[in-house]
Order: C-alpha cells, then sequence, then structure tokens
C-alpha cells in the first residue's frame, strides 16, 4: 500500500542494473492483441486503427528521431531489443465476439497485452476477459465514463473519458460567457447507443449543475433512415448551441437535414465522434464552417512539437487521411503501452500491468496536448486534457483551452 | 398564440416531411412488391440491392461527373440487369425447390445480401461515401415556412410518375398483361406461349430498375456504405406488407402511412422510439385486415 | 409403418444418448479455451434453434423475432439478479416463464395471420422490444448490465475461468430441446402438426385443438429460448439490449434449422454442428483483414445450401441411406 510509483520504479530500475543479461536473454517478441471492428458497419474505423497501430508499430520497432517513449532504438531496449508484434481481430461491434477474440488471442497467440476497442459495449467484455486472465488491457479509443468505474485492475484508459470532454465544452461556454457571449439555452442530440447515452446523460448532468438550461434533448435511433421530425424539434427549440453525439452517418444526414429545413443554429459544439470523421467533412464540410468538436488532438501541435506533423505524415502515407481524435489515441495508447512493457522488461500480463500503474510519462513526449499520462487507481488518465477544435476553411483550429489554442473562437459560426 | 403558431407550423413541417420521405419508401418498396404480386418471393437482398444502386449513383457522379438526376435512368438500366442476373443465377432456382420453399427463398436472398455486403465492402471499402455536390442537393423550396426539400421533392415526384407508369405498363401493356397472366397461373401462360422464366427475370428486372430509381435519388441526400440497406429494409417490409403484399399500390399507400406515422410518433413520443409507432400500425391494420390494407390474395 | 416409426424413434433416442455421453466426454480432449467457446456457442445455438424449430418447423409458424424471447430470458435473469439479488436460477425460470406468457398472448392474435405477414409481424414485435429496452432507463439502457463476477460458484452460475460449468449446462439444454422435440414429434400435437402442415385447410376443420396446440408450442418454444438468453447472459457476464434482443439473434437461431433440415428431429444439431464452427472460424482467422472476405464466404454457403439442399444437410443422410436400401 505505500509503495510509490518512485519506489516502483526506482526497483525496476534496481532490478535492471543487476540482472541485465538475464532480461536481453529473454524474448525476442512481444505480441499485443489488437481488437477491432473490422467488418460490418464500422469496419471503417477499424481500418483505419489498424493503420494508426502500424505507424505506432513503426516508431516502436524501428529507430526513429522522436520524443516519444521507445521511438529511439530499436524496439524495446528493456527486453534486449525485442521487436513488438500485433495481432488484429475482429469483434463485428459483437461484445460476445470480442471477448471470444480476447481469449483466443490470449490463449492461443499468446499475447501479453490487448488494446482496443471502439465499441464501448466490446470493451466491456474484452476487460473482463482480460482481468480474469490478468492481461492488461489499454483501452485506447472508448469514451464511456462507466468503463473505468468497474473495479478492474487490468484496465487503463490514457484519454479522457465523455464526462472529461463534457466538462470542457461547458468550461469553455462559461469562458465564452465571462466575454459576454449569449449562451443560455443548449439543445442535445445524442444516438441511443451507449456512446450517445452516456455523452447526453454527462451533458445533461453538467448543465444542470452549471446553470444551463437544455430546451431539447433529442435521443434519436443510430442510422435512422430519416431525421427530418428530430431536426424540426431542434429548429422549434432554437438552442443557442446545438450539441450533437453522433456517428458519421448520423452525422452527415443530420447536417444535410438541417440544411435543407432551414435550421442554422448559432453554434454547433459536437461530442468528436462523426464530428472528426474525415468522411464528414467531405460530404458536409461546406455546410459546417465554424463547427467546434472536441477532442483530445490538434494538428495544431505540430508548430509547437514539429514530430506531431512528422508522426501525422508517416500516418497520412498508410491511410491517406489525417491523423483525427479517435487515430491519434490509437497510436499513442500503443506507445504507452509498450512503453510499460519496456519497463516491465518482460512479457508478464501481472509486471506489465505494475509497469502501466507506474506510467509518469510528461505531456511533452506525446502527441497529445496532454499534461502527462499518469493512471489513478482506477486506471483512469486525469491529466489528458481535453481540447476543442473549430473547423475553419478545411482544418481543425484549436481554439480552447487557452494554453493550447492558436485562436479566438468565431462565434456565432457562419 | 405565438406559441400555438409556431407549434401548428412544425406540425404541418413533420406531415410534410412524413409525406415527402413516405412516398419515397413506396418507391424504395414497390421493387419488392413487384416481385412477390408476380411470384410470391420475397426478396430479403432489398435493401442492398438499393444499396447497390446508390453507389452506383456516387461513382457515375465521382467519375463521370453525371448528376444524379441525369444518372437517374441509367442506374436503374443497370439495376433491370442486375435484377434479372440474380433471378437467373438464384431464385429461378430457389423456386424449384420442392420442399420448404417459402425457407429457401428467404435464405438464398438472405444469403445473397450477406455476399453483397461482403463484396461492397470488398470493392468499395467500408467508408462512408456522399455526394457533396449536385443540382439538388442542399437545396430547398419554402412555403409559408414550410420547407421543402427539394431532392425529397423531386424525390416524391419520382415516386408518383413511377407508380403511375407501373400503373399504365401493368394494365395497357402486353407485357403488363402477360406479368399478370403469369402471376395469376403460371401453368396456363406456358400453354399460351409464354416463357415463365422470361417474364420472371424481366419482373425482377423492373424491380430491381424501380430499387436503382429509388437509390439514385436517395443518393442525393444520404450517406453511402456497405451496410447503409439495413436501415431501409425492414420498413421495405412493413410497407408492403402495411399495404397488402401482391398490391403493387399498397406500397404506394403503405409508403404514405409509413411516412406520416413515423413524422407524427416522432412529434409525441421520444424520437429514438419514432419506429415504434411504424410498427405498432401495422400490429393495429394486420390485426383488423389479416391480408394488409389492398392486400388481396 | 406404425412399426417403423416406433423403430425409428427408439433409434433416434439411442443416437442421441450416444452423441451426448460423446459430448461430454469431449472436455476431456479439448482443453483450449477458444475450442470450448466455439463448442459452448455451438451446443447454445443447437439448443436455441432445436427450440425454434418446434414452432417455426413444426408448426410451420415461421419466426424471425426469437430474440424478443432471448432477450426476456437474459433480461429478466439479470434484472433479478443485479436488482433483487435474485440468484440466477430463479431468474432464469421467471424469464422462461415470462417469455412463455408473452408468447401465449401475442400467439391469440399472431396466429390469425398466414405466411409473410406472420413472418413480419415476428420481426416487428421483436423490434419494438428492443426500442423499449433500449429507452428503458431503469433497465440501464442502450448501457446495459454489468454482472459482477466475484468468483467461481455454482449458486451465483458464475465462473472465472473454467468454461466446463458452462459448457454442461448448454449440453444439458440441448440435450433438453432435443428431448422435447423427441417427445412431441410422437404426441397429439405432433400429429396435428403434420395434419396442419399436410392439408391447412383440413386443419380449419380441427379449429380450436390445433389453435391451442400452437399457443402450446408457441410457449415451449419461448420458455426454452429464454433459458438459453438467460444462459448467455451469465455466459457473458454483461447484456445490453442490441447483443441480446438485435435482429441478428432471430435469424442465428433459424439459419442452423433451416440449413440442416427444417422441421426435422436432428435438423438444428446438425445446422448448429457445421454453421456456428463456420462463423467462429471465418472471422477469427480471416475476418481481421477488414475487406469483407468473412461475410462474402459466409454468405455464399448460405446460398448454396440453401439452394442445393432445400430439404437441409439431414437429407444427405436420407437420401444416403436410401441409396444404401436400393443396393
Amino acid at each position: 500500500m505505500t509503495i510509490t510509483r518512485r519506489d516502483v520504479l526506482l526497483g525496476a530500475t534496481a532490478t535492471a542494473a543487476l540482472m541485465p543479461l538475464a532480461a536481453r536473454a529473454q524474448t525476442s517478441e512481444v505480441v499485443i492483441g489488437v481488437i477491432y471492428p473490422f467488418s460490418g458497419g464500422s469496419a471503417q474505423q477499424g481500418i483505419d486503427a489498424q493503420k494508426a497501430y502500424e505507424t505506432a508499430l513503426e516508431v516502436i520497432n524501428k529507430d526513429t528521431d522522436f520524443d516519444l517513449p521507445l521511438a529511439k532504438g530499436e524496439g524495446l531496449p528493456g527486453l534486449g531489443g525485442a521487436k513488438v508484434r500485433l495481432v488484429f481481430a475482429d469483434h463485428q461491434a459483437d461484445p460476445q465476439k470480442g471477448r471470444a477474440e480476447a481469449e483466443r488471442l490470449i490463449t492461443q497467440e499468446k499475447v501479453s497485452a490487448i488494446i482496443g476497442t471502439y465499441q464501448s459495449a466490446v470493451a466491456v467484455t474484452v476487460s473482463q476477459i482480460c482481468e480474469r486472465y490478468q492481461i492488461p488491457f489499454v483501452s485506447a479509443d472508448n469514451s464511456s465514463p462507466s468503463l473505468h468505474r468497474r473495479g478492474l485492475k487490468y484496465y487503463f484508459r490514457a484519454s479522457p473519458h465523455d464526462e472529461m470532454y463534457s466538462a470542457a465544452m461547458f468550461d469553455f461556454f462559461d469562458a465564452m460567457k465571462k466575454k459576454g457571449t449569449k449562451i443560455e439555452t443548449l439543445a442535445l442530440f445524442h444516438e441511443d447507443t451507449i456512446f450517445g447515452t452516456d455523452s447526453g446523460n454527462a451533458q445533461a448532468k453538467i448543465a444542470g449543475e452549471r446553470g444551463y438550461k437544455i430546451v431539447s434533448d433529442i435521443k434519436y435511433r443510430a442510422n435512422s433512415p430519416s431525421l427530418s421530425a428530430e431536426v424540426q424539434q431542434l429548429k422549434t427549440a432554437n438552442a443557442d448551441v446545438l450539441m450533437p453525439s453522433s456517428y458519421t452517418t448520423d452525422g452527415i444526414l443530420l447536417v444535410k437535414t438541417m440544411a435543407e429545413l432551414g435550421y442554422k443554429p448559432n453554434a454547433i459544439v459536437a461530442q468528436d465522434a462523426g464530428f472528426s470523421e474525415k468522411a464528414l467533412y467531405d460530404a458536409v464540410g461546406d455546410k459546417l464552417e465554424g463547427v467546434i468538436s472536441r477532442g483530445t488532438f490538434s494538428l495544431d501541435l505540430a508548430q509547437k512539437r514539429p514530430m506531431v506533423g512528422k508522426i501525422n505524415e508517416m500516418f497520412k502515407a498508410k491511410s491517406g487521411k489525417d491523423l483525427n481524435d479517435l487515430t491519434s489515441r490509437q497510436f499513442m495508447g500503443l506507445i504507452i503501452l509498450a512503453d510499460a512493457i519496456n519497463r516491465a522488461k518482460s512479457a508478464d500480463g501481472e509486471k506489465i500491468r505494475d509497469a502501466l500503474a507506474a506510467t509518469d510519462i510528461p505531456g511533452e513526449q506525446t502527441i497529445m496536448p496532454w499534461k502527462r499520462v499518469k493512471f489513478d487507481e482506477m486506471g483512469q488518465n486525469n491529466d489528458a486534457d481535453p481540447v476543442l477544435l473549430q473547423y475553419r476553411g478545411g482544418k481543425f483550429v484549436t481554439v480552447f483551452p487557452p494554453q493550447a489554442a492558436i485562436a479566438e473562437a468565431t462565434w456565432p459560426m457562419k | 398564440m405565438g406559441e400555438d403558431a409556431v407549434t401548428a407550423q412544425a406540425i404541418i413541417q413533420s406531415l410534410a416531411s412524413g409525406l415527402l420521405m413516405g412516398l419515397l419508401y413506396g418507391l424504395i418498396a414497390v421493387g419488392l412488391a413487384l416481385i412477390f404480386g408476380l411470384m410470391d418471393v420475397v426478396n430479403f437482398a432489398h435493401g442492398e440491392f438499393l444499396m447497390i444502386a446508390m453507389y452506383a449513383t456516387f461513382f457515375l457522379f465521382a467519375f463521370f461527373a453525371i448528376d444524379p438526376l441525369l444518372s437517374a435512368p441509367l442506374v436503374a438500366a443497370a439495376l433491370f440487369i442486375f435484377g434479372a442476373v440474380v433471378y437467373l443465377l438464384i431464385v429461378r432456382f430457389a423456386m424449384r425447390a420442392k420442399a420448404n420453399a417459402g425457407m429457401v427463398q428467404i435464405f438464398s436472398t438472405f444469403g445473397l445480401a450477406i455476399v453483397m455486403r461482403g463484396l461492397a465492402q470488398f470493392f468499395f471499402t467500408p467508408d462512408y461515401r456522399s455526394i457533396p455536390q449536385s443540382w439538388l442537393g442542399g437545396k430547398t423550396v419554402s412555403v409559408a415556412g414550410i420547407f421543402l426539400p427539394e431532392p425529397q421533392l423531386i424525390g416524391a415526384l419520382v415516386s408518383i410518375a413511377a407508380f403511375a407508369g407501373l400503373y399504365f405498363f401493368i394494365n395497357r401493356t402486353d407485357f403488363g398483361r402477360a406479368l399478370e397472366a403469369t402471376r395469376e397461373d403460371p401453368g396456363a401462360v406456358a400453354l399460351v406461349g409464354i416463357d415463365k422464366n422470361r417474364v420472371f427475370a424481366l419482373g425482377w428486372g423492373l424491380g430491381a430498375a424501380l430499387v436503382g430509381l429509388a437509390g439514385a435519388i436517395m443518393a442525393v441526400f444520404f450517406y453511402i456504405y456497405p451496410d447503409v440497406g439495413a436501415s431501409f429494409a425492414l420498413i421495405a417490409y412493413v410497407t408492403v406488407a402495411l399495404g397488402g403484399f401482391g398490391s403493387v399500390f399498397g406500397a404506394f399507400a403503405g409508403g404514405i402511412v409509413v411516412g406520416l406515422v413515423e413524422a407524427v410518433t416522432a412529434l409525441v413520443l421520444p424520437p429514438s422510439l419514432k419506429s415504434v409507432g411504424i410498427y405498432a400500425v401495422y400490429l393495429l391494420v394486420v390485426f383488423i385486415r389479416p391480408r394488409g390494407l389492398f392486400g388481396s390474395m | 409403418m406404425d412399426k417403423n416409426f416406433a423403430a425409428r424413434r427408439r433409434r433416434d433416442l439411442i443416437i442421441a444418448a450416444v452423441l451426448a455421453v460423446m459430448a461430454a466426454l469431449a472436455p476431456l480432449f479439448v482443453k483450449d479455451v477458444y475450442v470450448q467457446n466455439i463448442l459452448i456457442l455451438t451446443l447454445m445455438y443447437a439448443a436455441l434453434s432445436q427450440s425454434w424449430n418446434i414452432l417455426s418447423g413444426y408448426c410451420g409458424q415461421i419466426s424471425l423475432g426469437h430474440a424478443l424471447y432471448f432477450g426476456i430470458g437474459a433480461y429478466t435473469t439479470e434484472l433479478l439478479f443485479t436488482k433483487f439479488g435474485v440468484l440466477p436460477w430463479f431468474g432464469m425460470i421467471s424469464g422462461g416463464v415470462i417469455a412463455a406468457l408473452i408468447a401465449m398472448v401475442l400467439g391469440y392474435p399472431f396466429f390469425r395471420l398466414r405466411g409473410h405477414y406472420f413472418v413480419i409481424a415476428t420481426i416487428v414485435i421483436a423490434e419494438i422490444g428492443l426500442l423499449l429496452f433500449q429507452n428503458w432507463d431503469w433497465a440501464g439502457a442502450a448501457l446495459g448490465i454489468t454482472i459482477p463476477v466475484r468468483g467461481d460458484s455454482w449458486l451465483k452460475f458464475q465462473f472465472l475461468r473454467s468454461k466446463l460449468p458452462y459448457f454442461y449446462f448448454a449440453l444439458a439444454l440441448c440435450c433438453l430441446a432435443w428431448f422435447v422435440t423427441w417427445w412431441l414429434e410422437d404426441s397429439k400435437w405432433g400429429f396435428w402438426w403434420r395434419a396442419v402442415k399436410d392439408n391447412p385447410d383440413a386443419a380449419e376443420s380441427l379449429g380450436v385443438v390445433v389453435f391451442n396446440s400452437k399457443m402450446g408450442a408457441a410457449a415451449v418454444s419461448a420458455f426454452l429460448v429464454a433459458i438459453g438468453g438467460a444462459f448467455y447472459a451469465q455466459y457473458l457476464a454483461y447484456i445490453d439490449p442490441e447483443s441480446v434482443m438485435g435482429f441478428q439473434f432471430s435469424l442465428l437461431m433459424a439459419l442452423p434449422a433451416v440449413l440442416g433440415g427444417i422441421g426435422t428431429l436432428w435438423g438444428a444439431v446438425l445446422g448448429a454442428a457445421i454453421l456456428i464452427p463456420m462463423t467462429e472460424l471465418t472471422r477469427s482467422y480471416i475476418g481481421g483483414s477488414g475487406r469483407g472476405v468473412d461475410l462474402i464466404v459466409y454468405g455464399t454457403l448460405i446460398v448454396l445450401i440453401s439452394l442445393a439442399l432445400p430439404q437441409g444437410l439431414v437429407s444427405l443422410f436420407s437420401r444416403a441411406k436410401a441409396k444404401g436400401a436400393t443396393r
């Protein structure tokens, strides 16, 4: 109980000093399982994730010049230069299949850790299995707040969850209000699966606490054939800010329907997901000038940290897309996990778990605008600061929080 | 007082949107009704036919810059061929099944649906596509504060025209009469020299062409990806069943009912439950009239 | 003829007993948990499909909405367990009873519908159920219910790593569903159902008794499927509306029986034994590519089997036997 992270770190260094040869002799390869949807409606997210992980793998396994953990030199020095190998598995957005794949990866492929999963519902079962087999699970891109509150020892999330994201949005509203912008009423628009429900709940709660009035709280069926009735209600409510939590498909339909029904909100502040996807802006970007989306990643950071731009180029070469909020978290997730394996000097799940718990990476050594990466006792990194990005002239510009912002928010949107 | 006016306008807007969407649902469903009426087969890959049509429209736009409005006839023609081929390669054999005919039809077309999704993912990638700029896209007609989006408006007109054309076709042309005759007594038509397979293949072609038309219009304002058909398939089945299997014009009425019920449900229930309204109306109708609104069999 | 029938039934029972014993011994040889998981799913889907077959195969009332009963079994069990601390064994039975009651209430208006009207009504009612659970906050809505697993316990029917208890439960459920079907085949109900299938008009004259027997079939079918749902929830330790009430479950219950041979004693088991390992293996070993190849393979097989063997895979056996007899 009294062991601090420092002790663990010191202990780890001491052991390393004592037995460098033993460590080197261990393994030439560490296997990590990557579980994503590779078929079905969200297969594209799986494919993009694969590219992000392959980019991270290149940074880890090859000698690169970035100020990231493990970038310099080849492989994992803590394990005698062992290379990391990824095994990809398809969960088809089904919690049962995710669980089966996790079990297969652990027992057949002998993975040392698992990372995933895009859908939160699948993360629930995958992390349960990991807990049972004492294999760390890194929740790279799941944002449901309930995930880390289940008392799991092997669950880790470096990125923010929806309550943190939503809090950032309201911090932003508070700041705008202080400057004299009128923000009193909000309209929530969220889909009916885990992501939208959690996000809607979090936003409703914070709005209540901070005295914002929700004039319309619309939960809609994901992948509806039509959103006319929903948009009509949003239009009637005419809130100061529209806050959608939608995946790409519904996001596209929402924006198109809004244009068709002549609804032009003063401002849109979106809960990421569809609103950070290239496909959405390819489709309706012209109608979204000035939309604000939360995120944890911003390409603006490249101005301060040139490596962000270079890593983005590496990813773009593979995927044809810029890093976005999802793919950046996936990239970072693998780096953080590999760093822990390196410090654990072992492919053993329990040791990696302890190393993950002792993680303390300063924000400058990430590609994110975070203070640092350090997990609390529930495995959540509370120092992962979200940012708000505004879409302007075909690019995202960081507008909040002030320390990360490179421009003032344009309000109202065009 | 002022608030009442706003509400009244919102209700009229909802009904207008529901009506336009309903006419489109009718157009999407009519191919299904036609095929069913002709040979008692429910095509469980109907949603995937729509998906293929939307992709065809998208690629004609992306590579040849043909506006969906112009490419609609091309897409319909392509789907015509596709439908006939599906009949000749799969459905023809499914109909030969002596035992469990219904099951064989359901599952052979259902299997086809899965293959089509897989192929779409293989060739087109699962990425989300859409047509960003087109003649109709994003344009709206506004009448007294009621917005009528042009894509849906044109879609509704196409739908009405398609149903009118179909009416003329079935009742006034030789082929239409052959369709009707084959439908009523496939054995007898063989005696008068009508090739049943040819008529059925043309029927499938026609059914698919109508979905093609719907797909081309949908592509203007909807997103496109391999699973897009799933959003519409169940609605199409309910539309056809509500109107009455075997009745092409039942699909027209069914579509309008579905569109309006959906709009009204969203006004009184949380929008995430709006499909419940459609389903409840379907159950209500078939409990009172077990053959749907206009079913004849 | 009667003698043959009795002999066949006796033979079926013996084959079933032998297969069950062989299956019960399988874990002695299969230690890999991934393979064990496939076996459990296969047995579970065999049981579900066998139950579905009672209503849809024997009675000829094709339901594509059995996911409703599956979900009701899962939700009843887990709501009782997590909210009131009722042990899953009682929850399972309660879920089964509730599902059976709902099936009878629905059966009353539904059985008046014919053909595709009936099929679509079943799809629609399951969709309504799904949407209601998706919006029911007390039941967790979309967030679902996570079942706390605190260690191995037969009382709470939860086990951390061991798959054997689940395996034997699934095997028992499969045997039960098979035995119920076997028993029904030779019952009065079974006789009426054959009569109805052979000649729907003649059945009209039987009227009320047939209607009641169909209600009975719906209830038995729903009860068993709900037990399956409760089992699945315990096995997965997490449920949400999409993953226990989605349309795919209705299909996955129908597919094994259809591929194996609908309305036959062995169809569901045979179909599940081929279909489930195939789906699992295609996904695990070719699904990671992200190119949909697993879907293409899976779909093509469904098309080919349903076209080539309209009476299902069991017809291969009877065909082989017929050949042997003429030789």
